[in-house]
């Protein structure tokens, strides 16, 4: 590219160069035409065009006709030093050198010759032989230059392209490090060392900046969990004697209900506390992940069958669909069993007057991913809803309140989906139902 | 059974009300030797003197961590240990069992959970090791003999083979619930479900061909589509 343009500038450069200085003013050869057109002859007097004659002007040159007898017939601004006769010798010397020093231009009319002659000195003129063969091989010849001049504008441009480019190296270098988020120094030297010099400082601002955000996270992960320790030994108070009073056959039957209800808002209190922990500890990835190879198949029949087992209400119906008998991926199968369990409680939760709900399990052999598929056919939520329910509750981003349960559940999932480098997608509308897919990295399918 | 009862128990926690509180409850169960310690130094210090036959463990203490408390309480004694929690669920729960922990309960918990578990963990270390036999059961008019391995109807006798007894046992110590495929399948096989499915089939078959009247419409093992299989017993 770079060696293309060069050679172009090179010939437009050469030919301006060439042709410039001989295109100043008109060429003898165009006004010695021009006069002998323009010189007219009528019954022995001759006028001359206006736009000829401003044109020997404009080159300050005088003009003759000289008849078949070699005598001058008519002539403009002829300097008086000038013979008015010439012989056939005289012709042919002044034709190919000077006429008294002055440079003349001779054309044929039909009177005879037509000489125009510049001032002394303002032109030069030479006669130029060639031999044939020397004139037939210059196309060839200029071919040769040409191709000369592409080879060293190639090797000139590749040479410091490539001088430029192993000084760029470490430069694009650090910046894709810097992209990539990791520690950029590149040694200052050459002449662009005052961009590497920049490239280092952005990479220790960032690298500040990361720390910061990094010890924030941690801040506030260990703030929730420091909290949740907290609740966690009065609430065991109060689990432990309010279930012991619900126990107790001393006690009323009204007091021990009032009992079994202080213990079951002590568990929701509970769980809330094991959410928001689990929660705040995936948003900071900081949850440590147990994986293993987890056949998604398997895993399905298993939380179906405990749903099942632990007495799912009448209205609901729960079914599995295994699409792919074989699809695993290497997760964390207490987490994963938590988030298919969320999504299966949501679709009971939200639907009070019963619904069918639909458990799959599925691969896609194209993007070799794998999917838990949770679908109901009940309420539904409308589709500007959705993106809501992925945020965490209180968060700025939600723009509706929530309005049952903590609103834990489906952030969990997102971010359970998230700690497997997974994704959780969301499908409803009004009435249509709702289904929610994760998403999962496949590990192998044979 | 009564001297479980007699076993020292040594509580630490370093706070004195979940203490008391776990104290009271493991009274009136019947226990008497409780000891109680708030921190490392004084645990160890009990040990030493008293020489408890089991600990609750809090993980958290103020002169250091119960895993590490673990593992020094290891090299005095090999009583074993119930870890008590109030941290996150996970995390803690792999590092305890993994420092040969016996169990692990995270705060908040009910008292019958916490007592049930130590007992079961009582019963394990101490109880004389009386050969467990296989239960015995009924379905209708037939009687399973997991222990001989047979099932009988009246005068007749049919032996189970080894995948068959293996498969039975999962779904007796499972009754009345849907246990897998992939469940029953790593019981008799070791493996998982995926390739053996047609196996499982062929034993379940035959299965029924030995413990119910119809094969063809079965009433105690019953398959539950998509998942596995349940085998309904009636107590009593």
């Amino acid at each position: 590219m770079i060696s293309i343009l060069l050679v172009i500038f090179n010939f437009m450069l050469l030919g301006i160069l060439v042709f410039n200085g001989m295109n100043k003013g008109q060429s003898p050869g165009f006004v010695v035409q021009n006069i002998a057109d323009g010189l007219h002859s009528s019954s022995n007097t001759y006028s001359l065009d206006s736009s000829a004659e401003a044109l020997l002007k404009q080159n300050r040159a005088w003009a003759m006709l000289i008849d078949d007898t070699g005598r001058v017939v008519w002539n403009y601004m002829l300097p008086d030093e000038l013979p008015k006769t010439y012989s056939l010798t005289d012709v042919s010397k002044f034709t190919r050198n000077y006429l008294m020093d002055y440079p003349v231009f001779v054309w044929e009319h039909s009177e005879g010759l037509v000489v125009i002659g510049y001032p002394k000195g303002s032109l030069a003129k030479y006669v130029y032989i060639f031999p044939t063969g020397w004139v037939s091989s210059l196309p060839l010849k200029l071919a040769y230059l040409f191709a000369g001049n592409i080879v060293l504008a190639l090797l000139l441009s590749l040479f410091i392209g490539s001088g430029l480019i192993r000084s760029i190296r470490p430069l694009t270098q650090g910046i894709q490090n810097l992209a990539e988020d990791r520690k950029v120094y590149i040694e200052p030297k050459g002449v662009l060392a005052n961009l590497a010099q920049s490239l280092n400082r952005a990479s220790t601002l960032l690298q500040q900046k990361n720390d910061s955000l990094r010890k924030r996270d941690e801040a506030r992960s260990n703030w929730i969990a420091g909290i949740s320790h907290d609740i966690r030994t009065p609430l065991s108070m109060i689990l432990g004697y309010a279930s012991d009073l619900e126990e107790n056959s001393a006690v009323p039957a009204e007091q021990r209900k009032q009992a079994a209800i202080i213990r079951q808002q002590a568990e929701k209190l509970r769980s809330l506390v094991n959410d928001l922990n689990l929660v705040s500890m995936l948003e900071y990835e900081m949850q440590p992940l147990d994986k293993k190879p987890i056949r998604l198949s398997a895993l399905a029949r298993q939380i179906v069958s405990e749903f099942l087992n632990n007495g799912l209400d009448e209205r609901f119906i729960l079914e599995i669909e295994v699409l792919d008998e074989n699809a695993q991926v290497n997760g964390d199968e207490r987490l994963l069993t938590r988030a298919v369990n969320n999504l299966i409680q949501n679709s009971i939760n939200h639907n009070p007057d019963g619904c069918c709900i639909q458990l799959l399990t599925s691969f896609n052999g194209i993007n070799n991913t794998c999917s838990f598929i949770v679908a109901d056919n009940g309420k539904g939520i409308s589709q500007n809803e959705l993106p809501d329910l992925l945020e965490l509750p209180f968060s700025s981003k939600r723009k509706h309140r929530r309005k049952n349960g903590h609103g834990l559940g489906l952030p969990m999932v997102a971010r359970i989906a998230g700690a497997h480098q997974g994704r959780l997608f969301l499908y409803s509308d009004i009435g249509k139902g709702f289904r929610a897919e994760i998403v999962l990295p496949s590990i192998k399918h044979d | 059974m009564d001297d479980i009862k007699n076993k020292k128990l040594l509580i630490v926690d370093d706070e004195p009300e979940i203490r008391n509180m776990i104290d009271g409850f493991l009274r009136r169960e019947g226990f008497t030797r409780i000891f109680h310690a708030s921190n490392c130094s004084e645990t160890l210090a009990v040990c030493k003197s008293v020489k408890p036959d089991i600990a609750i463990l809090d993980v958290m203490l103020p002169d250091g961590d119960g895993f590490s408390l673990l593992s020094s309480l290891r090299q005095i004694s090999d009583m074993p240990v119930l870890f008590l929690s109030a941290r996150g669920e996970d995390e803690d729960r792999i590092l305890g069992l993994g420092l040969g922990a016996d169990d692990y309960i995270v705060k908040p918990f009910l008292p019958r959970e916490l007592i049930l578990r130590l007992m079961a963990i009582l019963r394990r270390v101490y109880s004389p090791p009386k050969k467990e036999r296989l239960p015995l059961f009924r379905l209708g008019e037939r009687i399973v003999d997991l222990e001989g391995g047979i099932v009988r109807n009246g005068d007749t006798e049919y032996s189970l083979t080894a995948k068959e007894h293996a498969l039975l046992l999962k779904l007796y110590e499972n009754r009345n619930r849907i246990v897998t495929s992939d469940a029953l399948c790593q019981a008799a096989w070791d493996d998982d479900y995926y390739g053996y499915e047609n196996t499982l089939m062929v034993h379940i078959r035959r299965i029924r061909e030995k413990i119910e009247d119809d094969p063809s419409s079965p009433e105690y093992l019953l398959t539950v589509r998509g998942l596995g299989y349940k085998l309904v017993v009636r107590e009593g």
